[in-house]
């Protein structure tokens, strides 16, 4: 197990160097002056090229990783052009918001995948033709959708923002201080852009694992199960579930990390103040240590939470040696 | 009695699988049930349970009674309670049997609900250090004490009927005998009555008290073990006795088989198109089983039967030719690395010093159990592996023909296809390819329109056939087989055995055959080797071998083959 762990820090290392080694070349080669954007458009050439110095744009890229990766080392991710504050002060507060949405939507895309997967009834049908119907749909015209239906139409959703004063981690400061008030606000201002984010990959799981199911179903232990005299409830609980339960679960922890890169369109529709929201605005201010900054953290979960799905892979099938 | 069904039909997807069993188990009695695969042996257990697969439109008439219970009509609620209380189940594969993911200890006490009862079971059945094996989950036992494992959950709930289902095919011969006495040990102490299911007249032998002959869904003879087996009443059952290949089957001889059933099956005895005693009668009227103690269902008297073996005619064993070995290996050795996750975890030592060399037109079988090294051996010689060290020598080409031919042919190509790719590097023009193709598919006794077919419209027998032309098409210096008949029911085994022999007396090949069965071993080589661990404990003229062993190892498994004494 430390091995495992050991090995995975290791990639993950290695995955970082390459995600912000791209990032850098991509610098070089960009149109855009982000000193421009830093200074504002008035500023004379000569204060342009005195501040290229300062920020070290005109050193060689190589010295210029290097500074990087050293300074990176020490937790320090550089400075934003765009917002003149540290980068990982900006992530500190746009990453909750994102966490929060990401989380709520990822247990929505759970709860809909296993619905999509298990439920033989006519509910069930219909749950998977509406899931379907939402996943082909591209999400910003299901986001639209959503909008008109539930907030301009009944009224029952509001369209924008989290909700009360908008930083930290909302929720979950909400839930555990006991503040049900703000709690339920914020929770009201989560479902839609949640569940936009969630369809397409509920989608993805309840297909997955609805086809291990039904292969674990008709395997010969779940014969031996049923021969045993046991009941229904008993098989499926007992002998089904656990063997099934694999390939969606590698599929959810894909999912989890597309999720997290996916939010740019939905936090710009719900004008929700995440990371999504700081990279779409980043990008063309051509704000690069603001890019290396949001690619580094989706980078880490992306790793985080392929090796969180490992690890319970392993817990579940115990012919699985980490 | 135990268990009972009367006029049972079974259809399928709307396809007659049972068509009119009667058939009882009495108390105590192990009883066999004989047939071929498709005769629907293993359907007759799954109703016998209650447990048809509901997606298979399963269509049922007639009656199933277990323990006194209708298994056909009645609550799903009852079925299930009598399977709990008078029923344990063995199946044939004991690795995909157990659940891979709970350990053995809790798949026992979901029958028993008691810890120590479960360790009283596995030490029954032969399990050492139970009280540790309960903590271990299925894919850390060998295939032998899983089995064991499979027979402690049959007989936990103190079953009155324990239906085994082929319970030792996928088992090792050394290993099927422990299992086969083990079986009757635990009838004697529970005086629960068996239903042994096997494809294999000699494994029935070895432990029933009676037994089924089911041809096509229908019982062709039923009678206590030693009478059915010494008399034979029905021609089926004759021929099966005839075609099953021993240790003392004639070397020099063609092997006898079956005919392949012709046709389409009419109202009469499905047997009758492969009947040497067919007359008209048989092809349009069902002949009722009768009889008191020892019952069959045939029109014709069995004394009418004609002698099989005036039939055989003398077979060519291949041309023992001289001149330098074709393969030549010298302490060849193989090592696969076990991996724990990246961690090296041991090395297995698959071959360990092994020498061999095949002359010219030589047929060698190689025997032995599963990880003997047998398989890994031929794929060395293939080149499919390389040597961790020694040194090999092949002369000329070799072909490879493997044991599942379905999945060893590539399904989206036509069997002209499949062959013609063997016939690329001659750059052969197409007229020439196509006389080629249609040669091949003549001398494995296929008819030319075969080219056109894909391997799924194929019978088992004759995608193994489409397999050997595939390897012979260009004839090789030296055919290499891997159990090419093992998953072949008898007598279509006993027919590819023969084609096999006679390309390589046509062609002047070399033989490697590997196999489990010292039978066929015998049958297949001039020489047999026998491997265990990783090296040959033994190596000799078939004949000699079989008669007079030298290795201990030879003995045991000699003595493990079981056949049938009369």
């Amino acid at each position: 197990m430390i091995g495992f762990l050991t090995r995975r820090a290791g990639a993950a290392v290695a995955v970082l160097l390459i995600l912000t080694a791209v990032v850098f070349v991509l610098q070089q080669y960009s149109p855009g002056d982000p000193v421009k954007a830093y200074l504002g458009a008035n500023a004379s050439p000569a204060a342009v090229a005195a501040e290229r110095v300062t920020l070290h744009l005109d050193d060689p890229l190589v010295s210029r990783y290097g500074h990087y990766l050293s300074a990176a080392a020490r937790g320090d991710l550089g400075t934003s052009y765009r917002t003149h504050r540290k980068v990982t002060a900006d992530l500190g507060a746009f990453l909750p918001a994102t966490f929060e949405l990401v989380v709520v939507a990822f247990l929505f895309a759970l709860l809909l995948g296993a619905v999509f997967a298990m439920l033989r009834t006519i509910a069930g049908t219909f749950v998977r033709g509406v899931l379907l119907v939402g996943a082909t749909a591209p999400p910003f015209l299901l986001a639209l959708g959503g909008i008109i239906l539930f907030y301009a139409h009944l009224g029952w959703l509001p369209a924008t923002g989290r909700g009360g004063n908008d930083d930290g981690f909302l929720l979950t400061h909400s839930l555990v201080t006991g503040d049900w008030a703000q709690f339920g606000d914020g929770l009201q201002h989560v479902v839609l852009p949640a569940l936009v984010l969630a369809v397409a990959p509920a989608v993805s799981i309840g297909r997955i694992l609805r086809a291990s199911l039904q292969q674990t179903l008709s395997a010969d232990h779940v014969r031996t199960a049923r021969a045993k005299g046991l009941t229904e409830v008993a098989v499926f609980g007992r002998h089904v579930l656990r063997n099934s339960i694999g390939p969606g679960l590698s599929m959810a922890g894909l999912q989890l990390g597309f999720m997290f890169a996916g939010v740019v369109v939905v936090e710009q529709i719900f004008s929700w103040p995440g990371i999504g929201n700081y990279l779409a605005e980043s990008i063309p201010a051509a704000d690069y240590p603001a890019i290396a900054g949001v690619t580094v953290v989706l980078g880490a979960v992306y790793i985080v939470t392929n090796t969180v799905v490992d690890m319970i892979q392993a817990l579940a099938d115990p012919r699985i040696a980490l | 009695m135990i268990a009972s069904v009367d006029d049972l039909h079974v259809s399928l997807r709307g396809n007659p699988v049972l068509r009119g069993v009667s058939l009882s188990v009495r108390p105590g009695e192990i009883l066999g049930l004989v047939g071929e695969s498709g005769s629907g042996k293993s359907v007759l257990a799954l109703t016998l349970m209650g447990l048809l697969p509901p997606d298979a439109h399963p269509q049922v008439t007639g009656t199933v009674e277990v323990a006194g219970v209708d298994m056909m009509h009645g609550s799903a609620a009852a079925h299930r309670g009598v399977r709990r209380r008078e029923l344990g189940v063995i199946f044939q594969d004991p690795m995909t049997s157990l659940n891979p993911t709970m350990r053995i200890g809790r798949q026992i006490t979901e029958v028993t609900r008691d810890t120590d009862r479960a360790v009283q079971l596995l030490e029954h059945v032969g399990v050492a250090d139970a009280a540790v094996r309960l903590r271990v989950y299925p894919h850390e036992l060998s295939g032998g004490l899983r089995q064991r494992v499979m027979t402690a959950i049959a007989v936990a709930g103190r079953p009155s009927l324990i239906i085994a289902d082929e319970p030792t095919t996928a088992l090792d011969v050394t290993v099927q005998a422990q299992v086969l006495s083990l079986l009757r040990d635990l009838r004697d102490e529970y005086g629960c009555s068996v239903l042994f299911i096997t494809h294999d007249l000699a494994v029935a032998a070895q432990i029933t008290d009676r037994i089924g002959v089911l041809y096509a869904g229908r019982l062709a003879e039923l009678g206590p073990t030693r009478e059915l087996l010494a008399h034979p009443t029905h021609p089926y059952t004759a021929g099966l006795l005839r075609s099953r290949l021993s240790l003392t089957t004639p070397r020099g001889r063609e092997l006898p088989t079956l005919p392949a059933e012709a046709g389409p099956r009419g109202p009469g005895c499905a047997y009758h198109t492969r009947c040497p005693l067919a007359v008209d009668r048989c092809a349009t009227e069902q002949p009722p089983l009768v009889g008191d103690e020892h019952q069959r269902a045939c029109w014709r008297d069995i004394s009418d039967m004609p002698d099989g073996t005036s039939a055989a005619e003398p077979g060519e064993l291949g041309p023992a030719v001289e001149g330098s070995a074709v393969v030549r290996l010298h302490n060849i050795r193989c090592d696969f690395k076990l991996r724990n996750g990246w961690r090296r975890a041991g090395t297995l030592k698959a071959l360990d010093g092994v020498d061999l060399e095949v002359a010219p037109g030589e047929a060698v079988s190689i025997v032995g159990e599963s990880g003997s090294g047998k398989s890994t051996l031929l794929r060395v010689i293939a080149g499919l592996i390389p040597p961790t060290g020694g040194t090999r020598e092949v002369t000329g080409g070799t072909q490879m023909v493997f044991q599942d031919a379905g999945s060893s042919l590539t399904p989206w190509l036509t069997i002209g296809e499949l062959l013609r790719e063997r016939l690329l590097p001659l750059k052969l023009s197409r007229a020439e390819q196509d006389q080629r193709v249609r040669d091949a598919l003549t001398k494995i006794g296929l008819p030319a329109t075969v080219a056109t077919a894909r391997p799924r419209q194929l019978s088992g027998g004759q995608r193994q056939r489409v397999a050997l032309a595939r390897a012979t098409i260009v004839p090789p210096a030296v055919l290499l087989c891997d159990e090419p008949t093992s998953a072949l029911d008898a007598s279509l085994a006993a027919s590819v055995l023969n084609l096999i022999r006679q390309l390589r007396a046509d062609l002047g090949m070399a033989v490697v055959f590997v196999t489990h069965d010292l039978a066929v071993a015998r049958l297949m080589g001039d020489r047999i080797v026998v491997m265990t661990g990783g090296h040959i404990a033994e190596t000799g003229p078939a004949d000699d071998l079989v008669s007079h062993p030298q290795a201990d190892y030879t003995k045991t498994l000699l003595a493990a083959v079981p056949e049938i004494a009369i």
